[in-house]
């Protein structure tokens, strides 16, 4: 077997990693913890920040780093949706993968401090929404009230479930939100869609940042309902998701308007995106 | 071709306004001489535009693909070759027959406004067009065989020579030989999928080059991956082309594409035959190759 | 100055060659493009210099069609990347027009700059001379002076002008100085004057246009010019600076490489994710996307347009749409 070069000189030339833990968190999503073979991250990723995850003999994909654990290890929560992520969802602990980045802007982790934060995630968007989250809770004093709001369409597809209904709702001045879309038995919480919900709950905007993340078109539920209750557009974030290839800005794909999502994004407020053209 | 042209300016504006249409396909007249393009019609002021003449060549069935979801009822002007292209859409179930509304022109053979735009461009020096596009140089049927009304005088099908004359030049090939000259020929290929796009009869909704799961031909350009899209797509027209020759025609590295169609054509015609596609539209027809009969001949080589 | 006469052409050819893959216009077959000097049948093909350009422009130089990335094993849990394809070996592109030559400039823009420098391009690029021979006669689609090209002064790393019998050699960069040294026997000092500068017969007015085209965006006029479009990927082909890629992988068992590939926004797969949502489902909004970014986003971005005015996809469009047609109507719309 060769020596496995690194050279991350070139950045379309991916690093090596080895799967050290894999985490069943619904029936299509898992979660993977990677480091490099000879310990270590990586790279240094800052919350929201994206990486290309390669299964080298199948594809590449773009997937946002869901946490960082201090030099230890990156995770990344990974739905199977394709060729690639269906042949990443077969990989064992020890599988070498093909890994490069940090990709992306990243969330304002800096500008948010000292406001309250109200995050609300639809599905797989939790995922980059985790690293704020983990991060607000790792640096606590510097941020106000905590609101998590989070729906899937089921019990089952709801991720990071050890989190979402331990952890997290124990943190001081948090509070947390779930809901699925159709009843279930079983379920004793809320059933309903997220903008919906967003409204029923109404937390105020003052003093507020609002970060959010799911399918396209609860985003775009979202920002309506958020508009509808008061924010204004510096007050928004979202993170948006496009396909790509080179992550990079190269390609030419991933293109909003004159934005590289992979590049200027994936994290936009309402006021970038309200100057881009609506095609996400 | 002006008295066409009135009448077919005429139809349109008659059949949009009546709301009988809420598109109709034809040409309008470009910049240029020979820049005739497509145009559609949606109002009776925009039909004013229409014209017919001798670079009028595109298939405008094609253009209907576009609309395959829709509802609108849709008026075109095709000639021969085009209207075999109507009826592979009806064949393949890609269009209802009720939606339409067919001008037919029968066709004297036209000119290539793609061959008169590169002699003029100044990139060719010597380059003269040919007095007819070399698609219509041979044309089996150049009378439309659907309409709902018919303008022009019947015109005789034109033929340069024997039909399968190249095809027979290749076959006299040794095996070796014929590699060679193929890989030569589709070497300048670019993958740029014009001859897929401009085929009527390429109506698959994913087509099969962009399949991943699996992924059935590479998208490189080399040797083997270029021979696999030119023959896997060239095997999926085998009995449904309708030699309306738009693939070589667009091509932007000139390759004689409609050689290797013509080779299916006459197997086709030959194990499957005596076939033309999209000559006559009956409904319920299907193309030989879609269809299995225990007896079917196979016994190529 | 120096000049280079026609004469002493092909032994110019043979000397570049000697040093350096040399690219040079050329018609093979039915098409025109550049090809290496050593592939040049005399009797069959013919030189295109003293012709308007050539079907095929040369960015394949810097970005090939096909490219291979880097070779990897895999073998069950074990993977490592072998061989990484940077291209080094020198090349020399003889003859490219200002228009294209732009072209390779606003490819600098997006390969060499905005945080990383693609590796690949870079490679290519650095070991690449430009001789760009200077355009005095405009064609009939030409409107590279309405997009910002000088004709007659591209700043390559040796910049020719035809005379006629000769060619005025005017080298550059450092670059151009080593090229012209492999040719010094060859050149002559002499004095001469350039020609002179004919106009344009096509008149294109870019000039406000992408701050116009900001209001557009949901404009109808995008159907109507979009219409005949059949999403066919020729434009981009063609197109001296688009530049889109696909990265792909070939793998036979145990090993593998990854490659990219040119791509076309034209294409519905372009934008498609794998869980099946795409922002750009429509042809209309394929369309509107390529124009604006020619239009638009690149000059919102780099400050120019990534359009150089060539005329190309005004002779290949199988619909014959043309975008000085598409410019024309998006000025004159209310």
């Amino acid at each position: 077997m060769a020596e496995a070069k690194c050279t991350c000189s070139n950045p379309l030339v991916p690093g090596l990693v080895e799967v050290v833990n894999i985490i069943d968190e619904t029936p299509d999503v898992k979660t993977f913890y990677v480091r490099k073979p000879e310990g270590g991250v990586p790279f240094n990723v800052r919350p929201g920040q994206l990486a290309m995850v390669s299964v080298l003999p199948t594809g590449e994909g773009m997937f946002s780093v869901s946490w960082q654990e201090e030099n230890d290890h990156l995770e990344f929560a990974i739905r199977r949706v394709g060729l690639m992520t269906d042949e990443l969802h077969t990989v064992e602990i020890g599988q070498k993968l093909g890994v490069r980045g940090p990709y992306g802007n990243g969330f304002p982790v800096e500008e948010c401090k000292g406001q309250d934060m109200l995050f609300i995630a639809g599905g797989i968007g939790l995922a980059p929404l985790r690293s704020f989250i983990k991060y607000c809770f790792k640096h606590r004093e510097d941020y106000g009230k905590i609101t998590i709001l989070y729906g899937c369409r089921s019990y089952a597809d709801l991720c990071f479930k050890d989190e979402i209904f331990e952890t997290w709702p124990q943190m001081k001045d948090t509070e947390v939100y779930i809901t699925i879309d159709r009843e279930e038995a079983g379920w004793e919480g809320h059933v309903g869609f997220v903008p919906a919900y967003l409204e029923e709950i109404n937390p105020s905007p003052k003093g507020r940042v609002a970060v959010i993340c799911g399918p396209p078109i609860m985003i775009k539920l979202g920002l309506k309902s958020l508009e509808k209750m008061g924010y204004t557009d510096q007050q928004v974030i979202s993170t948006l998701e496009m396909r790509m290839k080179c992550g990079i800005g190269k390609c030419g794909r991933c293109n909003v308007g004159s934005e590289f999502i992979c590049l200027d994004g994936p994290v936009f407020t309402l006021e970038q995106l309200k100057k881009l053209p609506p095609e996400w | 071709m002006k008295d066409i042209a009135n009448k077919i300016k005429a139809i349109a504006q008659d059949l949009l306004e009546k709301g009988e249409v809420s598109l109709f396909m034809g040409w309008e007249q470009g910049e240029f001489e020979f820049q005739t393009r497509p145009f559609f019609a949606r109002t009776s002021q925009d039909a004013e535009k229409l014209i017919f003449n001798e670079y009028s060549i595109h298939n405008l069935a094609n253009a209907l693909l576009k609309f395959r979801d829709g509802q609108e009822k849709i008026g075109l002007v095709v000639k021969g070759c085009d209207s075999r292209g109507i009826v592979r859409l009806l064949e393949d179930l890609q269009f209802k027959r009720e939606r339409l509304y067919i001008v037919g022109v029968c066709c004297p053979g036209l000119k290539d406004p793609l061959e008169a735009a590169r002699a003029h461009s100044g990139f060719n020096p010597q380059a003269a067009p040919a007095p007819l596009a070399a698609k219509c140089r041979s044309c089996l049927q150049p009378n439309p065989v659907i309409y709902d009304q018919l303008l022009g005088e019947e015109q005789a099908p034109r033929s340069e020579g024997e039909r399968y004359a190249q095809v027979h030049e290749i076959e006299k090939m040794s095996a070796d030989e014929r590699y060679r000259f193929f890989e030569e020929m589709l070497s300048p290929c670019v993958r740029c999928y014009g001859c897929r796009q401009a085929c009527v009869a390429c109506n698959c909704r994913t087509c099969i080059f962009d399949e991943t799961k699996p992924q059935w031909v590479g998208r490189e350009t080399s040797a083997s991956d270029n021979f696999m899209y030119h023959l896997v797509k060239a095997l999926h027209m085998a009995g449904r082309c309708v030699e309306c020759g738009e693939c070589e025609r667009v091509c932007p590295v000139n390759i004689p594409l409609m050689l290797i169609n013509q080779k299916l054509i006459k197997d086709v015609n030959q194990f499957y035959g005596p076939y033309e596609a999209g000559l006559n539209y009956v409904e319920g027809a299907k193309p030989p190759l879609s269809v299995y009969k225990e007896n079917d001949p196979d016994d190529f080589h | 100055m120096k000049i280079l006469s026609k004469q002493k052409l092909t032994a110019a050819f043979d000397q570049l060659a000697e040093k350096a893959e040399l690219l040079v216009p050329m018609q093979k077959g039915a098409t025109s493009a550049f090809l290496p000097w050593p592939e040049f049948e005399p009797g069959r093909d013919e030189l295109r210099l003293e012709a308007l350009n050539v079907d095929k422009p040369p960015k394949d130089a810097v970005l090939p069609q096909t490219e291979r990335m880097y070779k990897f094993s895999a073998s069950g849990p074990e993977v490592a990347v072998q061989e990484v394809y940077e291209i080094s070996s020198p090349r020399i592109v003889f003859g490219i027009r200002p228009c294209d030559f732009r072209g390779i400039e606003c490819l600098d823009q997006v390969f060499l700059t905005r945080g990383y420098a693609d590796g690949f391009y870079q490679s290519r690029r650095d070991n690449t001379v430009f001789i760009a021979q200077a355009c005095y006669q405009p064609g009939p689609n030409c409107f590279c002076n309405a997009m910002g090209v000088d004709p007659v002064k591209p700043q390559a790393d040796v910049t020719i002008h035809d005379l006629g019998d000769g060619y005025a050699w005017e080298p550059l960069t450092p670059k151009g100085e080593e090229t012209t040294e492999m040719i010094s026997d060859l050149l002559q000092e002499k004095k001469a004057d350039l020609p002179e500068v004919k106009p344009f017969t096509r008149q294109v007015a870019y000039a406000g246009l992408a701050e116009k085209l900001k209001d557009l965006f949901e404009h109808p006029i995008w159907e109507k010019l979009s219409d005949p479009c059949q999403n066919c990927g020729i434009c981009t082909y063609s197109c001296p600076t688009c530049y889109c890629f696909d990265i792909q992988v070939k793998s036979f068992g145990e090993a593998g490489y990854r490659f990219r590939c040119w791509d076309s926004c034209m294409y519905r797969e372009y934008t498609l994710m794998a869980g099946g949502h795409n922002p750009r489902e429509a042809s209309r909004e394929r369309f509107r996307n390529r124009f604006l970014h020619k239009l638009q986003f690149f000059q919102e971005r780099y400050g120019q347009p990534l359009c150089i005015g060539c005329g190309r996809c005004l002779i290949v469009c199988p619909a014959g749409i043309s975008i000085v047609n598409i410019m024309q109507e998006l000025k004159e719309v209310e």
